[in-house]
């Protein structure tokens, strides 16, 4: 029947006619050429700065009953600390109660106390982190002192190597900040976001103004129609993504170890991705506002379920299927080695280019035949 | 004249054809056919089914029953001559963000015309529609009418066989309007087929064949004139006269049909069966003036819709 007839002849003249007419279409969208040398800036100040965990202006209260002279001043040397020397514990007990303090410690002789409000818990758990390093530094000294007294020099150096049983060795990024994490996914983040935005409303737009009706009744099929704005999208997507990357490299100086051929493959495989996406949903809208509602449906999972600012491992297990299925949590994953560890194509060959094409065409093809079902 | 081509099937050939949305019944048992090298009106007031009807003509729809043909060819294959044929929807269908060039390039794209070819049929028609001075305006600059007539500029650019306009003069100046009916002749005179839906009775006046859609029916088919007769409407005359109420009584003993008297005025009007009394007429009575009138297709309309 008519409903089922989907036309399938690709004519890669009419791909390009549509890619020419998106492209220039785009470029008079000043606004939106604006919002992507802007977005990208923002979102590196957003989730580098403000969201990268570093804590300053903590107050702490610091109740120095004797005795603790190393932790004393692992807790005085870090800057992040302001302290309040106290003289009795209950004077630090009812500081942090009434809110004046974020926490206290209490060092005494045969034990140390630490005082805590846990109504902030990154709070709290960085007072419990420094006054444990403290500990343990103090714990590292004395055994050093120890193993120092000549009469006990045969066993000493079992001791320190009891103390030593834990030895960190940072693979990658040892000398990386929260910045640099971010920044690739960020990339990702500003290319999906952007595009499915973009790409959605330019195809409620086809169906408001008519145009979708129009290209229904000409040679045009649904294939070189949805191809054509890939193409067109593609175009805008390789500015977009190396203005990105241009500003988080050089702006933020977050480092670029691959190549960056490669990782502009990733973000227009991603992007190619965003726009059958918004393809695909603007059939569940009728107007460009309710488009813009997608946004917490379709871009939030994506930010929150990717593993770039919360890892996948902290995401409960009953929901962790759904990151796997998001294509940024693919390209983070793909840019972030890249960016970070240096990596080729073959080395984000599997999964995570195989998962964004398979995404792609998943969703080319519900675009495509969702175009003909809306006009039917 | 492409004589050769009017002589094949209709342009466009509907036979029982039926169209419901949930329990509307939208196209009731439509047959028509659409001769070709015509400009047809299908005419009707909204919600009659018009639309529809040209929707079902593109494919765009699926019939729940009845037989289409489309320049011969079965609906259900229709895709494969859209190049043939040119369509305007209501809305207008247009690019706002690009130029008027841009637009009609983009829409020659979709019909690979040769670029040579191309920019002779964008000068031509951007000047038929009066618009060639602002080639290189974005369209949503446009008025309403101008943007109409890119509109319509755009559907002509692959010089189709079938021109199936759905309301194509919504606010376009009369004196455009006469300008795209003389290109519609044009286009007419090489064979071409024009099928214009409208609501309004003197755009319909000037097609060749205009069809009486009401709740998804044909209800007359026919030339404006046929339509009138096949109303029975007849010609009417007011005359102004001295002595209105004297004069009627006594044209109406002469067997001439009075309409109404308005005596404050001194009107008499009068239904004619034939214009050839109105000179016997004259010979009883003298007018101070007259004003013959003749039947609208409007008055036709309604009363054939009366009569349905």
């Amino acid at each position: 029947m008519i409903g089922m007839n989907l036309k399938v002849d690709v004519d890669p003249r009419r791909i390009g006619v549509v890619a020419l007419r998106v492209i220039r279409q785009l470029k008079r969208d000043r606004r939106t050429i604006g919002l992507i040398t802007f977005a990208p800036i923002v979102l590196m100040i957003l989730f580098g700065y403000a969201l990268s965990g570093d804590m300053s202006g903590v107050t702490l209260g610091l109740v120095d009953g004797g005795g603790h002279d190393v932790l004393k001043a692992h807790l005085e040397g870090i800057k992040d600390f302001n302290i309040l020397y106290l003289g009795s514990e209950s004077d630090a007990e009812r500081l942090v109660s009434e809110g004046r303090l974020n926490g206290a410690v209490v060092l005494e002789p045969g034990e140390v106390r630490v005082l805590l409000d846990a109504t902030s818990i990154q709070i709290s758990n960085t007072i419990l982190a420094a006054a444990q390093a403290g500990a343990q530094e103090e714990m590292a000294k004395l055994l050093e002192s120890l193993a120092s007294l000549p009469s006990q020099g045969a066993k000493s150096g079992d001791m320190s190597g009891d103390v030593n049983l834990i030895v960190t060795r940072y693979l990658f990024g040892y000398d990386l900040e929260m910045m640099d994490t971010v920044g690739p996914a960020i990339l990702g983040l500003v290319v999906f976001f952007f595009t499915f935005i973009n790409a959605s409303i330019s195809f409620i737009r086809e169906r408001s103004q008519g145009t979708l009706e129009k290209f229904m009744v000409s040679p045009l099929s649904r294939v070189e129609m949805v191809s054509g704005y890939v193409l067109g999208f593609s175009l805008f997507t390789l500015l977009q993504s190396t203005t990105t990357l241009l500003v988080v490299t050089y702006g933020f100086g977050v480092p670029m170890r691959g190549n960056p051929l490669t990782a502009l493959a990733v973000v227009l495989l991603l992007g190619a991705g965003a726009l059958v996406l918004g393809s695909f949903f603007s059939n569940f809208a009728r107007s460009e506002f309710q488009v813009v509602q997608f946004i917490p449906l379709i871009i939030t999972p994506q930010i929150v379920l990717c593993g770039v600012w919360w890892p996948l491992q902290s995401v409960p297990e009953f929901i962790r299927p759904i990151s796997y299925i998001l294509p940024l949590t693919y390209a983070g994953d793909a840019l972030r080695a890249v960016m970070l560890k240096g990596a080729g194509v073959a080395d984000i060959l599997y999964p995570d280019l195989f998962a964004l094409g398979v995404f792609f065409l998943v969703f080319f093809l519900a675009a495509t035949l969702m175009l003909r079902r809306e006009v039917g | 004249m492409a004589s050769d081509k009017s002589a094949q099937s209709p342009a466009v050939s509907a036979r029982g054809v039926d169209k419901s949305f949930g329990r509307i019944k939208v196209l009731d048992d439509l047959t028509v056919d659409i001769p070709r090298g015509v400009t047809y009106c299908l005419l009707g007031p909204n919600g009659s089914g018009k639309t529809t009807f040209i929707r079902a003509i593109v494919g765009m729809l699926k019939l729940n029953g009845g037989d289409l043909q489309v320049l011969g060819q079965p609906v259900s294959q229709v895709q494969t001559i859209y190049s043939r044929i040119g369509y305007m929807t209501q809305h207008k269908a247009l690019y706002p963000d690009l130029t008027l060039q841009e637009n009609l390039e983009f829409f020659a794209g979709l019909y690979s015309i040769e670029k040579q070819e191309r920019e002779r049929r964008i000068t031509d028609l951007l000047d038929m529609v009066n618009l060639l001075e602002h080639r290189h305006r974005l369209a949503g600059d446009l008025s309403g009418g101008m943007y109409q007539r890119l509109s319509l500029a755009c559907t002509l650019i692959h010089e189709p066989e079938l021109l199936l306009l759905d309301e194509p003069t919504v606010g376009v100046d009369p004196r455009l309007r006469q300008t795209f009916w003389d290109y519609f002749d044009r286009l007419t005179s090489q064979g071409k087929t024009v099928l214009i839906t409208t609501h309004l009775m003197d755009e319909a006046e000037k097609c060749k064949i205009v069809g009486y859609m009401r709740a998804g029916r044909m209800t007359a088919v026919g030339s404006p004139d046929e339509i009138k007769r096949l109303a029975g409407l007849k010609p009417r005359l007011e005359l102004w006269l001295k002595e209105p109420e004297k004069d009627a009584a006594r044209l109406k003993d002469l067997g001439y049909e009075i309409d109404s008297v308005d005596i404050a005025e001194g009107l008499v009007r009068i239904r004619l069966q034939s214009h050839d009394r109105i000179k016997g007429l004259l010979e009883e009575v003298a007018p101070l003036d007259m004003r013959l009138k003749e039947p609208t297709l409007e008055e036709a309309f309604l009363r054939l819709s009366e009569a349905a």
